[in-house]
């Protein structure tokens, strides 16, 4: 059974993209294709102009491609610092001694605002701040492509606010592109400057934010045919 | 070398793997349903055998006659094991390593208690019945091994029916299916995990007698038999009763073909590789469910 | 303070270096002996079983390949223990480089059980291999020294493998080797997206837990004088070494070490004292007990019931 069929995306540097489908469409599969979880049959990925399609998950990091994942997955056992620390350590800064890293470390979890819990145990944390130490964690690898899945659910309007401001933060002042998988319409309306839509596995539409939100097709596939017959 | 010679030993194979097969099934059982690696599996085997050999020797109980007793005593004592080692083991972060490590513990208290109380002298069970052979043309077939197999045959039989038409036993798969999903329709997890571990305890010790009419036993063979645990399991994949079965014979057939031309020693190498290469290649088994 | 916990351990240190020089009787040097033997043990196995989370019970392949090639060398070329040991820790090395690279890429309980299959081939092996003496064994020839001086530099030689391990050990454990490790350990998917080689850190964890233990064979097997493939490929010995590291916390530098002394010396007294068969059943209710009320090891728990008091 094919998960994914025939997509045909372009993301270009800089951009904040959104990748939005109803569940089950193969979003998730795409990014862990993207990152070499899943090898592809057919087809390419080309980064950079280079073709990733047969790389290596850690290979995939290492040319710059960092990713979060849409059920939350810190190391636990670590605390938070700890936990950036080592991502610091094996990002593409070339960091090599601990105390530069954990230093390295500190200031990104002073850009995501968890500096205060640097020496809480990554389990204690609560869902959202959770999710900025995956992003935290994501930064350190020093990224210039970042696959963010579903950042936004579960959290409050005042938190999809900042989060908003952080992923813009992001993007200007770290200079990585985006790219992000979302359900949170909200969310997608307020950063994205262009959107694609799948289903099943297959593109359904692409363009600005309005025009998608607008196109037939996509209102179906969310809300259902409007007659029965 | 005859082909008839080639098919006594290809047959001989077939029936031990059988009773391998009722040797492991529990033990994938417990792995699949519990996450629970109970490695002191094997030695509840040696224990029914031991049952088994002292019933017959002491009080002239055939050990055909004394199944139903040894099953229902062995299942008291995986009852027991489960409710002192197995249960406070469940609740750790890591279940199957600490049940590795735990039934690590009791592999050696009991082993080195039937070594204490009973001496570590090879024994061998040898009703009146196993030592002669059925003919089929020039080839002779063991009536030892022959009886195991039929045991084996119907205890794994009777498990199977066990699991797939009564209530407990869909219990026990709904469990291993679907924990919580199994909870939440009133299932007992507790009692499903207890049920299995008894049953599994008791499927070892029947294994036993069986092996024991074929082969000599003693305390430490358990760790032999160990292997051929971890060998049949893996090969016929966690926690399926036909995998296992079928896993049983594909390894009894292996061995009694490689026994007709290779010495021994070899064919432990070679059913070891043949692990290895499934766990390599196909961890999920040969015939998973 | 800091200062004061170094002089403690320089001291302890200290002593035991000098123990042998107050002539005790043989039973103490041999039982210190035991102990150093399974803190270098322990401590070697855990940087892939504690830190990176993959538990092998074939360590003692390792081991055994140390003790037997001093054996080998010695008888044939003559050469000092304290030049095939090192070249048994080699030796172990390459070993673990070539069965590393398909084993290693299985997980959690697939990989134990290879790991002990290749502990289990390995003997059946060597029980078969007239080149090592299969089933009779090998006898050791004795260096051209007196006994009292014999046991005097074994003594020492596995003291500072000993130290050795567990320093190198601990200086992993705050490196960014050891950082990678844990990562792994915890969330083997994730430490790839970091950029984590996940197959090569793990596999330098194998082959450096693998010298470390074959050098560590390669001395004990002299002061043995004896390899045979039942006794040095002993299962025991292998879930031994899992459980003392378990038992004393497999997560630091330390655990291994506590465990290793605590629960080598009980085995070697009960051993002595009691009988083996009782001492074994002892251990066996011991390691029960232990995994039910402290499934994640004493460290752990000690650390637990310590942050309790404080808070």
């Amino acid at each position: 059974m094919r998960a994914l069929t025939n997509l045909d995306f372009v993301v270009g540097q800089g951009q904040i993209v959104g990748l939005i489908g109803p569940n089950g469409s193969g979003k998730t599969t795409l990014f862990n294709a993207i990152t070499g979880f899943y090898p592809a049959d057919s087809g390419r990925i080309i980064y950079k102009g280079k073709e990733i399609t047969r790389c290596r998950p850690y290979e995939i990091a290492r040319l710059g491609i960092a990713r979060t994942f849409q059920i939350v997955r810190p190391l636990l056992g670590l605390s938070v610092l700890d936990n950036v620390t080592t991502a610091v350590l094996y990002g593409r800064e070339a960091i090599g001694s601990m105390g530069k890293g954990r230093g390295r470390a500190l200031e990104l979890l002073k850009f995501v605002r968890l500096d205060d819990k640097k020496d809480v145990p990554a389990q204690r944390l609560v869902a959202a701040e959770k999710k900025r130490l995956e992003l935290a964690r994501a930064l350190a690898l020093k990224p210039e492509f970042l696959l963010l899945d579903e950042v936004f659910s579960g959290l409050n309007d005042t938190e999809i606010q900042d989060a908003i401001k952080l992923i813009f933060r992001i993007r200007d002042e770290l200079g990585v592109t985006i790219f992000l998988i979302e359900h949170v319409m909200k969310a997608v309306m307020g950063t994205c400057e262009k959107i694609f839509v799948i289903q099943y596995g297959v593109k359904l539409a692409e363009g600005k934010p309005e025009e998608v939100s607008r196109d037939p097709a996509v209102i179906e596939a969310y809300l259902g045919k409007k007659r029965a017959c | 070398m005859s082909l008839s010679y080639i098919i006594e030993s290809i047959i001989s194979g077939l029936l031990l793997g059988g009773i391998y097969a009722l040797l492991s099934v529990g033990f994938g059982l417990t792995w699949g349903t519990m996450k629970v690696l109970n490695i002191s599996h094997a030695v509840f085997a040696v224990l029914g055998a031991f049952v088994a050999y002292w019933m017959f020797v002491k009080a002239g109980i055939d050990p055909l006659i004394s199944l139903p007793l040894l099953a229902t005593l062995l299942f008291l004592v995986g009852a027991v094991v489960y409710r002192l080692v197995i249960r406070p083991v469940q609740k750790a972060k890591d279940v199957i390593m600490a049940s590795m490590v735990a039934t690590f513990g009791v592999a050696i208290v009991v082993e080195n208690a039937m070594s204490f109380f009973w001496r570590p002298d090879p024994r061998i069970l040898k009703p009146p019945y196993a030592g002669s052979s059925i003919f089929i043309g020039d080839m002779a077939i063991s009536q030892g091994p022959l009886i195991g197999f039929i045991m084996a045959v119907s205890a794994i039989t009777l498990l199977y029916l066990f699991l797939h038409h009564t209530y407990i036993g869909k219990g026990v798969q709904a469990t291993w299916q679907n924990p919580m999903g199994a909870a939440l329709v009133g299932i007992n997890p507790g009692r499903v995990s207890l049920i299995t571990f008894a049953l599994s305890i008791a499927s070892a010790g029947l294994a036993g007698v069986a092996m024991a009419m074929i082969y000599a036993f003693y305390p430490s063979v358990q760790s032999v038999w160990t292997m051929f645990v971890f060998l049949v399991t893996i090969v016929g994949g966690v926690g399926s009763v036909i995998g296992t079965g079928l896993a049983g014979l594909l390894i009894g057939f292996i061995i009694g073909l490689c026994a007709a031309f290779l010495p021994f020693v070899w064919v432990n190498v070679l059913l070891f590789a043949l692990l290895l290469a499934i766990l390599l290649f196909k961890p999920e088994g040969l015939f998973g469910a | 303070m800091k200062t004061r916990k170094y002089i403690l351990v320089l001291l302890a240190m200290f002593v035991l270096f000098a123990f042998p020089i107050v002539k005790p009787p043989l039973f103490f040097l041999t039982l210190c002996f035991s102990v150093f033997m399974f803190v270098g043990l322990t401590e070697s196995w855990n940087l892939l079983g504690g830190y990176t989370g993959y538990v092998s019970l074939g360590h003692i392949a390792f081991f055994s390949t140390g003790a037997y090639t001093t054996a080998v060398c010695m008888n044939r070329l003559g050469l000092s223990p304290f030049v095939t040991a090192p070249l048994g820790g080699i030796f172990s090395a390459i070993l673990a480089a070539l069965v590393g690279y398909p084993v290693l890429r299985l997980k959690g309980a697939y990989f134990t059980i290879s790991s002990l299959l290749l502990a289990v081939v390995m003997q059946l092996i060597f029980m078969n291999w007239d080149f090592v003496g299969s089933s009779t064994g090998l006898w050791y020839k004795l260096l051209p020294v007196s006994i009292e001086m014999n046991r005097l530099l074994f003594y020492e030689a596995m003291l500072i493998l000993a130290t050795i391990t567990t320093l190198v050990v601990r200086y992993v454990e705050r490196s960014k080797f050891g950082a990678g490790l844990v990562a792994i350990r915890e969330d083997e998917d994730v430490a790839k997206t970091m950029g984590i080689n996940t197959p090569w850190l793990k596999m330098k964890a194998f082959i450096l837990g693998a010298f470390l233990a074959g050098t560590v064979g390669g001395i004990y097997g002299y002061y043995m004088s004896y390899v045979h493939p039942e006794v040095t490929f002993s299962m025991n010995t292998s879930l031994l070494i899992l459980l003392m590291s378990f038992f004393g916390g497999c997560r630091t530098w330390s655990g291994p070490l506590i465990g290793a002394v605590v629960l080598s010396l009980a085995n070697q007294l009960i051993v002595t004292f009691i009988g083996a068969e009782i001492s074994r059943i002892l251990y066996g209710l011991l390691l029960v007990i232990v995994i039910m009320f402290m499934p994640d090891g004493v460290i752990q728990y000690a650390r637990e019931a310590f942050a309790r008091e404080k808070g």
